[in-house]
């Protein structure tokens, strides 16, 4: 047990490639934290894909002893994602910190998932600790970045600490400083427990494994403890902290950062946000504040491209789900997929994600429909909510739809300013405000729909600037919207797949895009296949597959004859492998080619 | 029912560019060891074959008239003291217009061959060229007239088209040079790219277009209204005929009849079994020198592979599929489009059927 006023409860905040993960690495080292022997890079991304994208997608919290004045401190990093996908996520790991270390390298300045983030800390009322990384590289321009960063964050120079984080230059100093800077807990011990999950994982021999921070009184391991949100009483079987390896302890107290294992085999008992108190008359009366159901902001089908795969796809994402609390999905049925699931997910990196997992991890070959945003479709006597374009009704049917809406953050070099304005505009943005952080570099606020975001437009932002522009979002909840549902039909038969709700104005352009598209995926039949987009009843595009003529074998003599079945055999087996749409053939990579819309995720740290 | 038996000779003046048959050049100096062996061959084959009745005889290749006219002549014979060859069996030779004279041909007809099929392909040059064949257009008309003054009175002319540069009005042309010279059968064969031709590879290179399959489409339109007109009777996806001229031997294979195979690759069928000899002619020849049957594989046909090869051969041809054969359901959508018709209690192919007839039976055969 550490007094409250020896502890100091950190996280760090940095963009992707920005050095977090190589700080913490240090910070690991300098604190003998590892043996040198089981030293690796990224210690704390534990996950492949994390290692390989540079991204932390779980948070971590690790125990670090440092004697600095003659005195032992507990100083306990939490390692939070940065993406915007997980605000919900890093606000409720920021709210188990008291301090927060801004990291900005120093030779590309601060980005718009850092300033977010930074925001999201201080209103937190996290004491901020800046700090320029990188500063060995010949590129670094230390004094423009230290400027800029003192102007967002408000501090004088001098309160910028420079490290490099490669070299380890500077490390011990920050160590210090933030022993120094960063306020140890408030830790009314003797009040009722109260303790924070800021994350869980699933273990195959433990259960469910919730990441705490205690905020009030003891948490005693075999407590009777009881999860206030969900109402479950359970008994604390361990607690335990991260040193970095999991290290059981008597008890977790005010002030701490640890583990609670209760045998729980289900991870969506354990929400993320939600507070830990003790069973019975020692209960806490109210729980911590700010916890919230996880919420999906965007929506895709996922379906096996051999259809035979169903229950293999069911059975990786019931998996899947055990470690991932935010995660939903429903059984659909589509006439051009066949069976799957509509997944929602928080955001396109964690679709990516939870994509790529199911393909690596399960070794599934997945279909996915262009993601989509949640409607809400207003009727006079009660609003539908939609989460498949072809759930959305025909048109007269409603007062009205409602889309959500995100007011972006965009950090663009000045001298892109104009193109970034261009395509906020094209995206039915409405400017909020903007400024110069300096004469180089503008932050710009726009009010965007999501659904525009989640189209193209980070892909467009980036080629637009060079790479150079950086984006973050939060949500500001529902609007009204012109919004219609394009069908796409094959030889007059609908294919669900390829339907969409996108703006009216825009809703011929796609048509005639899909339209195109199709018209060279789509084998020659022995007809003439119509491929058609259309609003309601009403035809926007149109484009025809002649029919084949001439699909013979020439020649077919005794010696051949084996020879020639065979190739009817593989062409029989060819065709098996097609979705039927109606009369239609169609093969499953024209599915594939003509719902990928080719968007790359930036992962964030 | 009728057997044919099948003899194939593996020799060419050249390889041409497209041919993916077992045939070799350069390798002249195997001939006589080569006919040797094709009559052993046919001796160890003869006792499993001697309760069937052979209505035709095929000698293919390569280019059986590369042999000499007596080893075909006495090759003939020798089969006719091992098997029952009905007396008024089809006996068809394939030719190279440039490897017959006047000469050659009446000892060919004088020894029993009485038909005649030769390789034409175009008459014209550039489409030969394309297709690397080393005749020229003259030399397809003067084989037929020499086969017509030897007294052939039953020939057939090999056509191919879609080769990278025809047209056609070319096409065309050729198909009207046919008709003059007036064969009683011609076949007219799609271009069909081998990937493992000389010509195949280029195509995959890019060296040279491969065939485009709308102007092959075209071109069989053409051919099935121009031979028509001219009495032809289109009678299998890719040969018409003269009433009364339709090929015995190759109406075997698509009736599924039994065959015999002797020679270099030389494929057999019976009993729903098929097999094959050894391809190289140098390993041929030294296992039936050894006594023994050349026998390179095998295959036995399960229920559906039958049923497959049922489907896909019959539809080939006019007789096409019994009736009952096929759920109605499945077929009457067809009919309705004009790609098959019923004749009596066949389903058969129309001519716009034919051309697209791996869908036919791929949709026919489930």
């Amino acid at each position: 047990m550490t007094e409250p006023n020896r502890i100091r409860n950190f996280c760090i905040i940095a963009h992707i490639d920005h050095g977090k993960s190589t700080l913490a690495d240090r910070l690991l080292e300098l604190t003998h934290a590892v043996a040198d022997r089981d030293m690796r890079e990224q210690y704390l991304d534990k996950m492949d894909l994390e290692r390989e994208r540079g991204i932390t997608i779980k948070a971590q919290a690790v125990r670090l002893a440092y004697r600095a004045d003659g005195e032992d401190y507990e100083l306990n990093l939490i390692d939070t994602p940065g993406h915007v996908d997980f605000t919900y996520e890093v606000s409720r790991s920021l709210a188990a910190c008291e301090g927060a270390v801004l990291l900005v390298d120093a030779s590309q300045g601060i980005e718009a998932q850092t300033l977010a983030n930074y925001h999201l800390a201080r209103d937190a009322g996290l004491r901020i600790v800046p700090v320029l990384n990188k500063i060995d590289l010949p590129q670094a321009d230390a004094e423009e970045t230290a400027r800029e960063l003192a102007e967002v964050v408000g501090c004088a120079r001098e309160d910028i600490l420079a490290v490099s984080a490669k070299t380890g230059e500077g490390v011990t100093a920050l160590l210090e400083e933030v022993i120094r800077r960063v306020p140890p807990p408030a830790a009314p011990r003797d009040d009722p427990l109260r303790a924070l999950i800021f994350d869980s994982s699933f273990d195959a021999y433990r259960g469910v494994v919730a990441y705490l921070r205690v905020k009030d009184g003891v948490l005693p391991s075999r407590a009777k403890v009881r999860f206030m949100a969900t109402g479950l009483d359970l008994e604390a079987e361990e607690c335990g902290v991260f040193a970095p390896e999991a290290t059981p302890v008597p008890a977790l107290e005010a002030g701490e950062v640890g583990y609670l294992i209760t045998g729980l085999k289900d991870v969506h008992q354990v929400k993320v946000g939600d507070t830990v108190t003790l069973a019975g008359k020692h209960r806490a009366r109210d729980p911590l504040p700010g916890y919230r159901e996880p919420r999906p902001m965007v929506w895709s089908g996922l379906f096996p491209a051999e259809g035979g795969d169903y229950t293999e796809l069911r059975d990786a994402l019931d998996r899947l789900k055990l470690n991932d609390a935010s995660l939903v999905f429903e059984p659909e049925t589509s006439h051009a997929l066949g069976f799957g699931f509509r997944c929602g997910f928080l955001g396109l990196l964690h679709m990516d994600i939870v994509k790529e997992r199911l393909e690596r991890e399960f070794d599934l070959e997945l279909i996915a429909t262009s993601p989509n945003v949640e409607f809400h479709v207003i009727r006079a006597d009660a609003t539908v909510v939609v989460h498949n374009p072809t759930e959305m009704p025909q048109p007269g049917t409603y007062d009205r739809v409602e889309e959500p809406i995100v007011l972006a953050t965009i950090i663009t070099p000045s001298e892109y300013l104009g193109p970034v304005l261009d395509l906020c505009q094209s995206r039915r943005g409405e400017l909020a405000d903007m400024k110069y952080l300096s004469p180089e570099r503008a932050e710009v606020h726009y009010q965007l729909p999501l659904a525009e975001i989640i189209f193209d437009f980070f892909d467009q932002l980036k080629s637009r600037t060079r790479g150079y522009a950086s984006l973050d979002y939060e949500p500001l909840g529902y609007v009204p919207a012109d919004l219609v549902r394009v069908d796409v039909l094959l030889h007059g038969e609908p294919v669900d797949a390829f339907s969409a709700v996108v703006p009216r104005d825009r809703a011929q352009q796609y048509g005639r895009q899909m339209v195109e598209r199709l018209r060279e995926l789509i084998p020659r039949q022995l007809f003439d296949v119509a491929i058609q987009a259309s609003i309601g009843a009403r035809i926007v595009a149109r484009e025809t597959v002649k029919a084949k003529r001439k699909d013979v074998l020439a020649k077919c003599y005794g010696g051949d004859i084996t020879r020639k079945r065979k190739l009817l055999e593989e062409q029989k087996k060819g065709k098996a492998r097609m979705r039927r749409v109606g009369r239609v053939d169609v093969p499953q990579e024209a599915f594939i080619a003509a719902l990928r819309i080719d968007q790359k995720v930036e992962s964030k740290k | 029912m009728s057997a044919g038996v099948y003899v194939h000779v593996p020799f060419c003046l050249t390889r041409c560019g497209y041919c993916d048959f077992n045939a070799y050049e350069a390798l002249e100096h195997l001939r006589g060891r080569y006919v040797a062996a094709l009559m052993l061959e046919a001796e160890l084959a003869a006792p499993a074959w001697s309760r069937e009745e052979f209505a035709s005889v095929f000698f293919g290749g390569g280019t059986p008239t590369t042999l000499e006219g007596e080893d075909l002549a006495a090759l003939l014979r020798s089969l006719r003291a091992l098997f029952s060859i009905s007396s008024d069996a089809e006996v068809t030779i394939e030719a190279n217009p440039d490897t017959v004279d006047a000469l050659k041909l009446a000892g060919l007809l004088d020894a029993g061959y009485a038909r005649l099929s030769m390789g034409a392909q175009s008459f014209d040059s550039a489409v030969l060229g394309a297709l690397e064949r080393v005749h020229n257009p003259d030399s397809v008309r003067r084989a037929m007239h020499a086969a017509r003054d030897a007294g052939f009175a039953n020939v057939n002319l090999d056509l191919i088209y879609g080769a990278d540069g025809e047209t056609v009005d070319s096409w065309e042309r050729t198909l009207l040079e046919t008709i003059e010279l007036a064969p009683e059968h011609v076949s007219a064969y799609a271009l069909t790219i081998e990937p493992s031709t000389p010509l195949g590879r280029k195509v995959q290179q890019g060296l040279v277009p491969g065939p485009d399959s709308d102007l092959q489409a075209d071109m069989f339109e053409l051919a099935c209204v121009s031979l028509a007109e001219a009495g032809y009777r289109h009678y299998e996806v890719s040969n018409w005929a003269k009433p009364g001229f339709e090929c015995v031997h190759n109406l075997g294979y698509w009736e599924r009849r039994l065959y015999l195979g002797i020679g270099a690759g030389a494929h057999s069928y019976r009993d729903e079994r098929r097999w094959w000899n050894v391809r190289p002619p140098q390993e041929y020849l030294s296992v039936v020198e050894a006594g023994r049957l050349p026998i390179g594989g095998e295959e036995v046909l399960d229920r559906s592979a039958a049923h497959l090869e049922e489907i896909f051969l019959r539809l080939r041809i006019l007789e096409g599929l019994p009736t009952s054969m096929v759920d109605p359901e499945v077929s009457t959508p067809f009919i309705e489009s004009g790609l098959l018709r019923h004749d009596d209690d066949a389903l058969v192919p129309t001519e716009r059927g034919m051309l697209v007839l791996n869908e036919l039976v791929l949709a026919l055969a489930n």
